[in-house]
């Protein structure tokens, strides 16, 4: 049987065979390396180490701490605050102030931009587009024209409870439907609608439905601007679109589009410095409209 | 040493009992001390189970395995709690099965997701990601929109409650009714979902359409709920930030 | 394979096929609908199929006298055509889910096309698909001649082989329908996992039945790592996937675990399925194939002790390195991180003494494609493990986790290592199970070679950069202290490692086609008899 096979010697590395063979295949008798040894040893040293400083072996209903009494919860929220700290140096400023002052602060807007646009790129981008161009039923933020008002103030008030997000502070911004309106009265009304941009108001029924109906929100003509959510009728940004299908539509089913609330998500300052940002593109959009 | 196993070799039930023993020790002491030691899982007060609703979409997310590219887990990393909110606690997925923490983060983490974007854009998301966020590589899920299937609600919350999650038998009898109400908010169900579930449940028709229950309601109601069970790990960021 | 059994095989065969058949109908009537009652068609069809096959060939002509005298290399012929069927399905998949990242509207907008479903169907085809039947078909190849005896039984070895891929299948077919646990490399639902743990008991007690019958006192170093590999998964599967069907004529389960605690359940398992799946199996064709190809002796028999001994005991501890940072608790990670440190040593053990091995017989290396395999694999498995060490310390997996460099070193492994260590092994057996000197063409053979080498180099290397932007980018800060980028710029950042990843994908894809041709002309070419050799009195065949 193989296990009486002779150990032999390897020629090539001169250690003895174990002496027994498996189809052919033998092993080497050759002692443990010792470098095998000491890397054990080693990573020895550094598990017992570890396991002494840091939390490391359960015991029934409690674990070892370790001497350095480490929580890794705890840690990340002093590293957060740290940066929270070294951020502060600038982002505090945000947090008060006067837009006009701070918009006027170029070393403060330098500063602050890129953190601006990362923010933005987070967390408004998805609905509002990477450069605030909007998209079907998220409006434009590039433009100068503006749901709820220019004013800095009015905007961050936007931002920091959103419309129609469900929080107690919200804005609300409701079409209702005009279901109520026979199919024909809804395409005319749809009709003088998309031409409106095009500055194509005229008069007759349509147009008299609009100033029954329309007017007290979206200003006379469509105008706009009365800062109550209504978007103007007569510029080309448009949420839904403006064309006479897309507004038949939305005569038939009202709108009530949705922007969250970020008070809990953003700090103050954050809040503070999209609005900026926002008001930013928006000169930054206009301009190139123009 | 070396002769014992010399020994050892020549008995296959000796190897076989070797490993075994071997091959055991490391994971009792890992996990054996998960359930006796009290600070691994502190339940807050205000921990709430997923609606019926949620549990359907969870199910979907499980189906179409969103978990390959999206974590659910926070981990205790500054540059973490700055990107997406509060770490995650092990209270958050306590009733979770399986858990859905993830291995891979092809997409962002979605752990605080509840309440950050419009019904409207998860469906205009869900059905073409590239429609809102252009540089996306998520795939399209168009056909979210067919009708969810209701009939299995009733034994999933029973087989559910049989583990321990608490869920009461008026739950379980209203899994099918409480899933349809949860997207109806005119509908008579409606109060006793929020009855039963708590005041911090979404009830809103979620694809838009409140009219027909589908499995893009139950998805979007299950992302609206992420990071909403309980307000802990919230409050817990709070104090230590102070 | 019918001529290979004797009458009452044929005929337990016949009523093994026929229950199959049963359960198969069972299943699919209690269920009606949905991923389970396919699932019982396939069985039933299996069942029905084998059946007929078993009942027409009764009376085919029997084995000839002196079966016991000779190998049963049937099953591992079978099997290494099933890895190879398996090898096509799961880098199939996977270029096709790389391709997906690449370009996210490749395929048309179906469910069963979408990445989230395709992803573990290349995981699991992949893994069990070509890892377990490679396994499976090499370890009656080994037990059987460092044993020097027939397997112990001839209808088990075909119960465990067809088993297995029925299982492979269930689970490959319901990721495509929409059924699965979620749980990762575990995602087959639990009527799959009771089945699997009947087909590996069976399989367990043929290899210890085989043992029993050796020729040599000792027992080989490879088989005990083909015993860790059958011992420990089957413990791994029964306790992660234990769950609570919701009903019993539905996929839909359960697990008993929860949160934090299935979370370890679930890691304790999955690295582990790396360390003894991916692992410990594939150490035991290692240690029989290199060095019969090398015809050189191992070593060091005392390094092959430690080895053996610390990866089964060390392998255990280090799933929690990958809940790091997560809301497992701290003194588990630290458990994770210290064990897979000392886990290097034994590691590197192995792969030493498998380089070693290689000493004095260089020029063979140099020359042969196969044995080149065999080395190349030996050096991604080293590569590979210290690797792993490395990613398991917190700070290095705090950038790491989540990212493509885990992919990366997942495909270090698996290509570098489990798939260049099968691929020697069936260039080294193919031809010995079909009577011939050498792979019907050689040349093939030093082709696959280079593009499954080059296909791993694209692949890692696009990888490793891919990962470790990702984890730079999440965390970049500016001199304010600001994050640098957003979310989506990272994913941006990631297309030409996508695109780059494909490409090495298809070229070991490719390779592996080859293989596959190759094997199929050099078993084609073969005759009859020569499957199941004579048991070998000295030297090796
Ligand atoms: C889920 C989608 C979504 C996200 C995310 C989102 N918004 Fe909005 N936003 C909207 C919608 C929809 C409106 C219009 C609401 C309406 O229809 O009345 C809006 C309106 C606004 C307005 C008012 C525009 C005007 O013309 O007055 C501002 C300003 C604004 N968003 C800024 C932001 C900022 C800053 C962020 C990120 C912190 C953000 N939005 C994130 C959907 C979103
Ligand atoms: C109670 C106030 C109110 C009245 C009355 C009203 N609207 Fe509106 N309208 C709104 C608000 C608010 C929005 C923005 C809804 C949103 O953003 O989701 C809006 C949006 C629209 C839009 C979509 C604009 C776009 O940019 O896509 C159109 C078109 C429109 N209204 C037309 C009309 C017409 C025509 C009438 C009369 C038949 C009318 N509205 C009456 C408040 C009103
Ligand atoms: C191939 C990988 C992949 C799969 C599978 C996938 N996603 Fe995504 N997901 C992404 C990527 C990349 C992004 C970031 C770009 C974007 O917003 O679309 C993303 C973003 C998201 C977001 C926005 C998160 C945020 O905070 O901005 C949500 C919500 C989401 N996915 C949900 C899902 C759901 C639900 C599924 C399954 C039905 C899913 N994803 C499947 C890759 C994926
Ligand atoms: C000493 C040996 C090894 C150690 C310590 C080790 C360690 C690790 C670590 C730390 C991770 C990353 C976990 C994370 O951050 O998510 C990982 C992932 C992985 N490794 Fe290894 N590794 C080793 C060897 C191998 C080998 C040889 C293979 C393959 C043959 C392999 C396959 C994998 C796989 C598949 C994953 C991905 C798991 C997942 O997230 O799905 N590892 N390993
Ligand atoms: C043709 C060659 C291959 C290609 C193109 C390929 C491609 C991929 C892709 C694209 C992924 C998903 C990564 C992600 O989600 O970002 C993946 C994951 C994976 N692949 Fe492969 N693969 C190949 C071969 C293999 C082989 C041979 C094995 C195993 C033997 C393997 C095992 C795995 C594993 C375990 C994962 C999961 C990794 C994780 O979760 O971290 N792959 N592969
Ligand atoms: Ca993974
Ligand atoms: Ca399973
Ligand atoms: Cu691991």
């Amino acid at each position: 049987m193989s296990d009486h096979h002779q150990r032999e010697i390897d020629p090539v590395t001169g250690y003895d065979t174990t002496g027994h063979e498996w189809n052919g295949i033998k092993e080497l008798n050759t002692p443990f390396p010792r470098i095998a040894i000491w890397a054990l040893l080693i990573t020895v040293v550094y598990a017992v180490i570890a396991w002494i400083l840091l939390p490391a072996w359960p015991l029934g209903r409690d674990y070892t701490r370790g001497l350095l009494g480490l929580n890794q919860g705890d840690m990340a929220v002093a590293g957060y605050r740290d940066i929270s700290d070294w951020r502060g140096e600038w982002l505090a400023k945000m947090e008060t102030g006067d837009f006009e002052v701070l918009r006027a602060d170029a070393d403060l807007m330098a500063t602050a931009m890129p953190a601006a646009e990362r923010l933005f790129a987070d967390n408004c981008a998805a609905c509002h587009g990477e450069t605030g161009q909007g998209g079907p039923g998220f409006p434009v933020l590039s433009d100068a024209h503006w749901l709820w008002g220019a004013d800095p103030e009015a905007i961050a008030e936007t931002i920091r409870f959103g419309i129609n997000s469900g929080h107690p502070d919200a804005r609300i911004a409701e079409m209702p439907a005009f279901d109520w309106m026979s199919r024909e009265e809804r395409a005319a009304v749809a009709r003088y609608v998309s031409g409106l941009p095009e500055g194509r108001d005229g008069a007759g029924v349509a147009a008299d439905l609009f100033a029954e109906n329309c007017a007290s929100c979206h200003g006379d003509g469509g105008e706009g601007g009365l800062e109550i959510g209504a978007p103007s009728l007569r510029d080309a940004a448009v949420i839904y679109g403006q064309d006479s299908r897309t507004v038949q539509e939305t005569l038939r089913g009202g709108r009530a589009g949705t922007m969250p609330a970020w008070t809990d998500r953003l700090s103050e300052a954050e809040i503070r410095l999209l609005t900026l940002y926002v008001a930013g593109l928006a000169e930054a959009g206009g301009e190139g409209a123009e | 040493m070396l002769k014992l196993h010399y020994n050892l070799e020549k008995v296959s039930m000796g190897l076989v009992v070797g490993i075994i023993v071997a091959a055991s020790i490391g994971g009792i002491v890992e996990i054996a001390p998960l359930f006796s030691i009290n600070e691994t899982v502190e339940l807050p007060d205000d921990l709430r189970p997923h609606t019926p609703l949620e549990l359907a979409g969870r199910e979907i997310y499980i189906r179409e395995g969103c978990y390959a590219c999206h974590s659910q887990m926070v981990r205790s990393l500054a540059d973490e709690l700055d990107r997406y909110g509060p770490y995650s606690l092990a209270a958050e997925s306590a009733y979770d099965r399986p858990m859905l923490w993830g291995s891979k983060r092809t997409g962002p983490d979605l752990a605080r997701l509840g309440g950050k974007y419009s019904d409207d854009w998860h469906v205009a998301h869900l059905i073409d990601p590239r429609s809102v966020v252009p540089a996306s590589i998520m795939p399209s899920y168009p056909w979210l929109m067919r009708p969810l299937e209701i009939g299995l609600l009733r034994d999933e919350l029973a087989t559910l409650a049989r583990l321990g999650v608490p869920y009461d038998e008026a739950m379980i009898e209203g899994a099918a009714n409480d899933a349809l109400a949860q997207s109806r908010p005119d509908s008579d169900g409606a109060e006793a979902v929020i009855e039963r579930y708590g005041e911090t449940v979404a009830i809103r028709s979620f694809d838009g359409d409140p009219s027909k229950l589908t499995e893009m309601d139950a998805v979007v109601a299950y992302l609206q709920s992420l990071g909403t069970l309980t307000n802990a790990p919230y409050e817990l960021l709070a104090e230590g930030a102070e | 394979m019918i001529n290979t059994l004797s009458l009452s095989e044929r005929r337990l065969g016949l009523v093994l096929s026929v229950l199959l058949a049963v359960l198969g109908l069972v299943m699919a009537a209690a269920a009606r609908h949905g991923a389970m009652a396919v699932h019982g068609g396939m069985a039933m069809v299996l069942g029905v199929a084998l059946a007929v096959k078993l009942a027409a060939a009764l009376d085919d002509p029997l084995p000839a006298a002196g079966r016991a005298s000779r190998y049963y290399d049937a099953p591992t012929r079978f099997g290494i055509v099933m890895t190879l069927i398996w090898a096509m399905i799961g880098m199939g998949a996977g270029v096709w889910v790389a391709a997906l990242l690449y370009w996210p509207e490749a395929t048309p907008l179906l469910p069963w096309t979408s990445f989230g479903r395709l992803r573990p169907v290349h995981t699991t085809g992949i893994i069990f698909g070509f890892g377990g039947n490679a396994l499976i078909a090499t370890s009656f190849f080994v037990v059987q001649r460092t044993s020097r005896t027939r397997l112990a039984d001839s209808v088990s070895p075909w119960v465990v082989l067809l088993g297995f891929n029925l299982f492979c299948l269930w689970g490959v077919s319901g990721y495509l329908m929409g059924s699965t646990q979620s749980k990762e490399y575990a995602e087959a639902e639990w009527y799959a996992d009771i089945w699997l743990v009947v087909v590996w008991v069976t399989y367990f007690i043929l290899y210890l039945r085989t043992l029993a019958r050796r020729h040599e006192p000792h027992i080989y170093v490879a088989n005990w790592y083909y015993l860790a590999f059958i011992l420990v998964v089957a413990m791994l599967h029964i306790v992660n996937n234990l769950a609570l069907p919701v009903r019993l004529t539905t996929a839909e389960s359960f697990p008993i675990w929860a949160g934090v605690q299935d979370a370890m359940v679930q890691w304790w398992y999955g690295h582990n399925a790396v360390a003894f799946f991916l692992t410990a199996g594939f150490l035991g064709m290692l240690y029989y194939f290199l060095p019969v190809r090398s015809g050189r002796p191992i070593w060091s028999y005392r390094l092959s002790i430690l080895s053996f001994w610390g990866i089964v005991f060390f392998y255990i501890w280090v799933g929690s390195h990958h809940l790091h940072y997560t809301a497992l608790p701290y003194w588990a990670q630290t458990l994770g991180m210290t064990f897979s440190v000392m886990l290097l040593v034994p590691s590197w053990a192995s792969a030493g003494n498998a380089i070693a091995t290689l000493n004095g017989a260089w020029h063979k290396v140099r020359d042969d494609a196969t044995l080149r395999f065999m080395f190349v694999a030996a050096v991604f498995y080293g590569l590979s493990t210290f690797e792993g060490s490395f990613l398991a310390i917190r700070p290095v997996n705090s950038l790491s986790h989540y990212t493509d460099w885990t992919v990366g070193h997942v495909h270090s492994g698996t290509l570098g290592w489990v798939a260049m260590i099968i691929f020697g092994a069936i260039y080294t057996l193919v031809p010995q199970i079909s009577g011939r000197e050498t792979m019907a063409s050689p040349r093939a053979v030093e082709w696959h070679f280079w593009l499954a080498v080059t296909g791993t180099l694209i692949y890692v290397v696009a990888m490793w950069n891919a990962g470790i932007t990702q984890g730079l980018m999440w965390r970049a800060y500016d001199e304010n202290g600001a994050l640098s980028y957003s979310f989506i710029e990272s994913v941006r950042a990631m297309a030409p490692y996508y695109l780059l990843r494909t490409i090495g994908g298809a070229m070991f894809l490719a390779g592996a086609v080859i293989c596959a041709l190759n094997c199929r002309a050099t078993m084609r070419a073969a005759p009859i008899e020569a499957a199941d050799r004579p048991l070998a009195t000295q030297p090796a065949e």
